[in-house]
């Protein structure tokens, strides 16, 4: 093995990772008192949890070669569903899983117009985003439910265990968890073989339906939990209030396939997607950029992080 | 083959640390102020001794054209006097802002004006605020407790206001009305409570609906929703009024109107943008506005945060900057 291959390999395997440092580094020159600290590395952590966990249903959905653009709609759904909840007085546990199962069943329907019908999952969720959309603000009547929640209902969103903050670490939890599952388990395998060529998984013996079905509800599920995870964050829920996370989730996704080399959605590369993007609002906003700025860069440099890829992997597809 | 592949690898190694390099330093260079810890933020004024008050203005709506304009002014007035400003949108993204007040805060600005948002949806961040002592103006916001002022216009009083005159003066008490409002916005819900209230005080005008406007782009979906209320309104005077409880909507649904020959139906905003005053006065089918005074309320916040640096007793809470009605 020669010395100039090695680096070759790394670079190739992870020049977006390198990226990632390279930001880092910067922004702690720029502004070590302020970027360079271990309160804001928490505050980061924090931030990037809720893209995280919707960003890692959308990597289960792509895995599968499919769309889903209602995580949006359904993490804004999930929100005021449980903010209501909370409000009538339901369990704060109730309030938290009664979305979820909500949004999982929602995401079988996807699943089932998908698959059963042959519908693009494009259109399909495109579709159902606008009446989830709908659905939220005749069910808010289009106004921000934020009154008489209980506290209880904001200590996952705001509070710490050992300065750590719960969100962070839930964030971390699920993403082993479902790196586990995507890596380790006959799930997770059958997914990528689906994604990989869904023909040939058909005649191996794979009930691809069911699988793709599975994927479309628990990238649902985990949508509507980010939602409820932020209306405890904010202490509020907004009937769009999760339409943000829509393009930023996908963005994480796509970063997160050029983490590795093979350039397939991937967890672990969602995980480092979601957090170039989170360092790279944090740290601008520090160095107080102003936002058109910030866009533009955050634009740039995915688009340069995928080409370095493709260029590393000597391929143009 | 490899090898040379790997010299190549490691020229485009140098390619990217170059071009991130560079795009992260111009990006902190294009903030013109210079963080005011360095030399650089010192100012050139008479408080030339003391470092530069750094100040962020933080907002989810800076394409709305009102927001904007209030931004600039404030922005252009803390500059005069010797005040380092950062805008920040987040583009209608509540998420996004509760990250970016984060961020403000462990940055340890010298003080935060949220414009144009409901302080109350991102009430656990700015306790974080409250709890670094950075003290909290609102503009055209809310007021919450350890906030120091919200300069805003009373948004309730306005849109009684505009809904009274549109009843009284121009429907003459009676016909039908179409209601085009934004609920979840702070300002926007107390002005259609406003027009809520005052309309059962009416029972010869009859609502035919309330459409709820979409922003960004609120000129544009106003527009569409009036297309259509149009089509299913076909017959003249089926529909007397639209009252608009911002200026953006009422620009949209004037076009419309506009377009499909309907002059008869009278239209009513509130704000008193620039666009909506020029329609006014070209005898389109918007007949008022009723003028938000935002310079004033930009000058309430500049004044007391003035207050507040020079160590000055100010008064907390909600500061009103009257309106006045804007007609031919």
């Amino acid at each position: 093995m020669n010395k100039k291959i090695n680096i070759s390999d790394l670079f190739r395997a992870y020049g977006t990772i390198f990226a990632g440092i390279i930001i880092v580094i910067v922004f702690s020159i720029l502004r070590p008192d302020a970027f360079f600290t271990m309160g804001n590395l928490i505050n980061i952590t924090r931030q990037i949890s809720l893209l995280v966990i919707i960003a890692l249903g959308a990597t289960l959905v792509m895995c599968v070669d499919e769309f889903d653009l209602s995580i949006g709609a359904l993490a804004s759904l999930g929100g005021v569903v449980a903010a209501k909840l909370a409000v009538a007085g339901v369990p704060i546990l109730l309030c938290f899983i009664i979305p979820v199962i909500i949004c999982f069943l929602i995401g079988l329907i996807n699943g089932w117009i998908v698959t059963r019908f042959k519908v693009l999952s494009f259109i399909t969720t495109l579709a159902m985003s606008t009446i989830l959309g709908g659905f939220t603000f005749w069910f808010t009547g289009g106004a921000t439910v934020f009154q008489n929640i209980p506290k209880a209902f904001i200590i996952v969103g705001s509070k710490s265990i050992l300065a750590i903050p719960l969100l962070s670490i839930i964030m971390v939890i699920l993403t082993f968890v479902f790196w586990f599952i995507m890596r380790h388990t006959a799930f997770g395998r059958k997914l990528y073989a689906i994604g990989g060529n869904e023909s040939a998984s058909q005649v191996s013996g794979i009930h691809v339906k069911k699988y793709k079905n599975l994927a479309f509800a628990l990238c649902a599920a985990l949508a509507a939990l980010t939602g409820v995870l932020m209306a405890s964050r904010l202490g509020s829920a907004h009937p769009t209030g999760g339409d943000g996370l829509f393009l930023q989730s996908y963005a994480a996704v796509f970063l997160g396939r050029t983490v590795f080399k093979e350039g397939v959605p991937n967890i672990w590369g969602t995980f480092v997607g979601a957090a170039i993007l989170g360092i790279l609002a944090n740290g601008l906003t520090i160095l107080q950029v102003p936002t058109f700025m910030q866009d533009l860069l955050t634009g740039c440099i995915i688009i340069l992080a995928v080409i370095i890829q493709k260029m590393g992997r000597g391929d143009s597809k | 083959m490899k090898i040379i592949k790997g010299g190549q690898i490691m020229k485009k190694v140098f390619a990217l640390v170059l071009a991130l390099t560079l795009m992260l330093s111009l990006a902190a260079c294009s903030n013109s102020a210079a963080p005011a810890d360095s030399s650089a933020g010192k100012s050139g004024t008479d408080t030339a001794t003391e470092a530069a008050k750094k100040i962020s203005i933080l907002t989810p709506y800076l394409s709305s054209v009102t927001t904007n304009q209030m931004v600039e002014t404030m922005k252009a007035s803390m500059e005069t006097k010797g005040m380092v400003v950062t805008v920040v949108d987040t583009k209608g993204d509540f998420g996004q802002l509760a990250s970016r007040i984060e961020d403000v805060v462990s940055s340890k600005a010298d003080a935060i004006v949220l414009v144009s948002a409901d302080p109350n949806q991102v009430k656990t961040q700015l306790q974080a605020a409250f709890d670094a002592s950075i003290p909290v103006f609102g503009c055209d916001s809310g007021f919450i407790e350890g906030m120091m002022v919200n300069a805003t216009s009373d948004n309730y009083a306005m849109g009684e206001m505009m809904a009274k005159y549109l009843f009284e003066d121009l429907m003459g008490g009676k016909g039908t009305v179409i209601a085009l409002t934004h609920r979840p916005h702070p300002g926007v819900v107390k002005r259609s409570e406003a027009f809520d209230k005052l309309l059962k005080e009416y029972p010869n005008i009859k609502l035919i609906t309330e459409q709820h406007i979409e922003v960004p782009g609120p000129i544009e979906n106003s527009r569409k929703v009036m297309e259509n209320l149009i089509l299913s309104n076909a017959s003249k005077d089926s529909i007397t009024a639209v009252w608009s409880a911002w200026d953006e909507p009422a620009i949209g649904a004037t076009q419309a109107l506009q377009d499909a020959g309907r002059s008869e139906v009278i239209v009513t905003g509130v704000d008193g943008n620039s666009q909506a005053v020029e329609m006014i006065n070209q005898d389109t089918n918007l007949k008022a506005t009723a003028a938000q005074n935002f310079e004033g309320m930009v000058e309430i916040v500049v004044n007391e945060m003035t207050k507040m640096f020079a160590g000055e007793e100010i008064t907390k809470g909600e500061q009103y900057a009257p309106a006045t009605i804007i007609k031919k």
